[in-house]
């Protein structure tokens, strides 16, 4: 696999992710589901794999920035199966809406695995790392970036809506610092 | 205090946007850290689950 290739599969990886911002904002602002504190910080995670595909974008694929990748999803899939054995017995509830039949916490679960799965597999082409690559973002990468940068920026500015400045509380029902007094 | 993961790994991409890959790596460092530690304080309720 050239560097070329690889970057371009990096630029629609970051554009997953992405999406995956986008959709649970949808969720939180459109369909009015408050994110709970392990799913916050479930985006948490996915927001910091997304600084290893960044990194490559900018500086060249490197096998270190693919484990910031692989490190990132193992502590969002951790946080995602603590949710998931929460609420894996039947009878003990759920939290938030449904997708395709699975709650944000499976397939923030299943997400995960397909990442480090997808990290792993692109370690296997060593040829991508050959050569030096320094140079400032351009065209659809530097457009996916900036798409990013905002999303994980605009996650902060809800959390702190949501929480204020302290810990969020466990079943959120109502944005703490737009509450009426 | 649940929002610290999200800037600071805002902050990170705006470094590694911006050419310094040693902000980047700190501040992703800093981010995963203060996840976890968030982690750990909202891992509270026991797991009704025979392992």
């Amino acid at each position: 696999m050239t560097a070329a290739l690889s970057l371009r599969l990096n630029a629609f990886g970051l554009l997953a992710l992405a999406a995956v911002l986008a959709v649970a904002f949808y969720d939180q602002l459109v369909l009015g589901d408050l994110p709970c504190p392990l799913c916050i910080l479930q985006r948490a995670g996915f927001a910091a794999a997304g600084m290893g595909l960044a990194l490559n974008l900018r500086f060249g694929p490197k096998p270190s920035h693919y484990a910031i990748v692989i490190l990132s999803a193992v502590a969002g899939g951790a946080i995602s199966i603590r949710q998931i054995l929460l609420h894996i017995v039947p009878g003990t509830g759920s939290y938030g809406n449904a997708i395709l039949g699975l709650h944000f916490y499976t397939w923030a679960f299943i997400l995960a695995v397909a990442i480090v799965i997808g990290s792993a597999a692109m370690l296997l082409f060593d040829r991508q790392f050959e050569g030096e690559r320094d140079r400032p973002l351009a065209g659809f990468a530097r457009v996916v970036v900036v798409l990013f940068i905002l999303l994980v920026l605009g996650n902060g500015v809800s959390t702190v809506v949501e929480c204020a400045g302290g810990l969020c509380p466990d079943n959120p029902t109502e944005y703490l610092l737009l509450k009426s007094k | 205090m649940m929002s610290i993961p999200f800037f600071l790994l805002a902050l990170g991409l705006v470094g590694a946007a911006a050419g310094n890959r040693g902000a980047a790596f700190g501040l992703w460092t800093a981010g995963i850290v203060a996840t976890l530690i968030l982690f750990r304080l909202h891992a509270t309720d026991s797991l009704t689950i025979g392992l």
